[in-house]
């Protein structure tokens, strides 16, 4: 299509300008603005209690870095929660797409069925999840003591928190990657996968030869956009644990929301959401540019 | 794909082997999805003291969302949430339609900075700006009000949905649009009648997907407004933290909370899958 698309003239600037005049107020009133009164904030004293905002420099920012809560807890839970949440979901995902891009009976239900975690609000599946594994009254632990096994605190051990949230999460976001792949999948040309099957080829050779790399641009695309979106996960860390036990499964939105309102800190929160949005802003452009790489070839 | 059936799944088994098999697999899958739901409804619907013993009893009982219908506070949340969602979706879909068919449509140095900008806001976690945007909102006399909530919802959703929008008007042929204003429409026009309606399946998926953000979504919420816009998210969490253990009442408002969602989303899927595809 980029062919007809033309350049822009001089008479289609007003047009051009004008379509995009509403999004791009909104964005400067409510994101740009924001942002800038955030990293002022940030180099300033600036606590509910203490309204005289003096300027201070780079404290918070020295503060936040060498805290150990955030280099060696904070940090590395929000890393691996990305990489993990977003691997699974993936995996998850592609095998669903690949089970419902097959006709069998009773297909259109499963699919509904499948579809099911879109719809829940992260907050309500973390109220779900913490009233499932509670360790009084929660289904497991009754079910594992029925067949004779332990109870856990599921909640209050850090890995196993932690591990709840991760499923939490690949629960929630599975039904997103199988809607994309599916789409993707149902849009692949049909010829060569009806070649492969006159050859004979098995079904694992189909998929890692013909589905997978044909596949690949809408993975990409997923995947990007889902790790950028599990770095600054917050609802249901915060409804399941609330960062706890302790501050164990703290996340970075987290990190910051505790120090901004609970701390009643907002310099050393908004440092703590900068340095955080610096992070995040390298690894998308990385993303972007292995995306636009992975498109074009 | 139907083509390609003849060594999938198995070959060993004999065929009812399989089937039953392949049957039983499928049906554990959906049922491992659905389980937390289903215990949600389950736990929604016992009374207070069979919440907390499963074993005792398989009484069932309405009273929790009977209780939960009275609370002022959560009815006002609902509608709440349902007016927030609806406008954020109507006014999110006005701005994005059009900047998305901008990205699309033209190339240029303004197309270019927009998509740039755009890239840039969507990877800003959230935290970052909502946590400035409750002391922009309550200097701006905004805070706590359906314009300080709305707005920001609005303009969460401008990056992805515009970026979203571009995919859908790409993959639609742009010679309509020109054939028109041969014809004689003016760009605006051509625009909004040959280009909105033939992405009109787009538009519906995103509609859907819109409503869906804004309904679930809880940052914001959190952060925003104070009691005099109670969001049915927020009122959710605070239910964990201050009415104790009360599971029943908590479920009975999750399960009201899924309802509208719920519907939205089964008669929305065929719109998002067919959107989705173009």
């Amino acid at each position: 299509m980029s062919a007809s698309r033309r350049p822009m003239f001089g008479e289609q600037q007003r047009f051009v300008l004008l379509l995009i005049a509403p999004a791009a107020l909104l964005l400067l009133l409510f994101q740009v603005v924001p942002i800038v009164i955030g990293a002022n904030a940030s180099f300033r004293d600036w606590a509910l209690y203490n309204p005289k905002k003096t300027w201070i420099g780079f404290d918070h920012y020295v503060a936040v870095i060498t805290d150990p809560a955030f280099l060696y807890v904070v940090l590395p839970n929000t890393f691996l929660f990305m990489v993990l949440s977003v691997a699974g979901a993936l995996v998850a995902g592609l095998m669903l797409a690949l089970l419902l891009n097959r006709p069998f009976r009773g297909q259109k239900l499963v699919q509904t069925i499948l579809l099911v975690p879109l719809m829940v609000a992260p907050v309500i599946a973390a109220i779900m999840i913490r009233w499932i594994f509670n360790d009084q009254f929660g289904i497991v632990n009754v079910v594992l003591e029925a067949i004779g096994l332990e109870g856990q605190p599921w909640l209050v051990q850090r890995w196993s928190a932690f591990g709840i949230i991760l499923l939490t999460d690949i629960w929630l976001w599975t039904p997103w990657f199988t809607l994309l792949l599916l789409a993707g999948l149902q849009s692949l040309p049909k010829e060569p996968f009806e070649a492969a099957a006159i050859d004979g080829t098995t079904t694992w050779r189909v998929f890692r030869f013909l589905t997978l790399p044909m596949l690949r641009p809408v993975i990409v695309v997923c995947v990007v956009i889902r790790a950028i979106d599990a770095f600054r996960t917050f609802d249901i860390v915060w409804t399941l644990t609330g960062g706890g036990p302790g501050r164990s499964t703290e996340l970075f939105s987290l990190y910051a929301y505790v120090h901004a309102f609970l701390n009643l800190d907002l310099g050393r929160g908004s440092a703590a959401a900068i340095v955080g949005g610096l992070i995040i802003l390298v690894i998308g452009v990385v993303l972007y540019r292995l995306v636009d790489r992975i498109a074009k070839a | 794909m139907a083509m390609v059936r003849r060594s999938e799944f198995l070959p060993w088994l004999p065929p009812i082997g399989r089937k039953t098999l392949f049957a039983l697999v499928v049906a554990f899958i959906c049922f491992a999805f659905a389980f937390p739901v289903l215990w949600l409804i389950l736990t929604s619907l016992r009374p207070e003291s069979g919440v907390y013993y499963v074993h005792r009893g398989t009484e069932f009982t309405l009273l929790s969302f009977a209780e939960v219908l009275s609370d002022e506070r959560i009815v006002a949340a609902f509608l709440n949430s349902a007016l927030i969602s609806t406008l954020a979706t109507v006014f999110s879909l006005l701005v994005t339609v059009s900047s998305g068919y901008m990205l699309s449509r033209f190339t240029g140095p303004a197309s270019r900075i927009w998509f740039g900008t755009i890239y840039v806001f969507r990877c800003v976690p959230y935290i970052s700006w909502v946590l400035p945007l409750y002391f922009v909102t309550q200097s701006w006399g905004i805070y706590d009000t359906y314009t300080g909530l709305l707005l920001p919802h609005v303009a969460v959703h401008i990056c992805f949905f515009s970026w979203l929008m571009k995919g859908f008007f790409d993959g639609i042929d742009p010679s309509m649009e020109y054939a028109a204003m041969i014809d004689g429409c003016t760009r605006w026009g051509a625009f909004i009648r040959v280009a909105v309606p033939s992405a009109l399946p787009a538009i519906s998926a995103l509609a859907v997907l819109c409503w869906l953000f804004t309904w679930n979504e809880f940052l914001f919420a959190l952060i925003l407004t104070g009691n005099r816009v109670p969001m049915i998210t927020v009122v959710m969490a605070q239910f964990v933290t201050e009415m104790g253990l009360r599971w029943n009442l908590m479920a009975a408002t999750a399960v009201m909370a899924l309802v509208p969602a719920f519907l939205i989303a089964l008669f929305g899927q065929k719109y998002v899958i067919r959107g989705l595809r173009i």
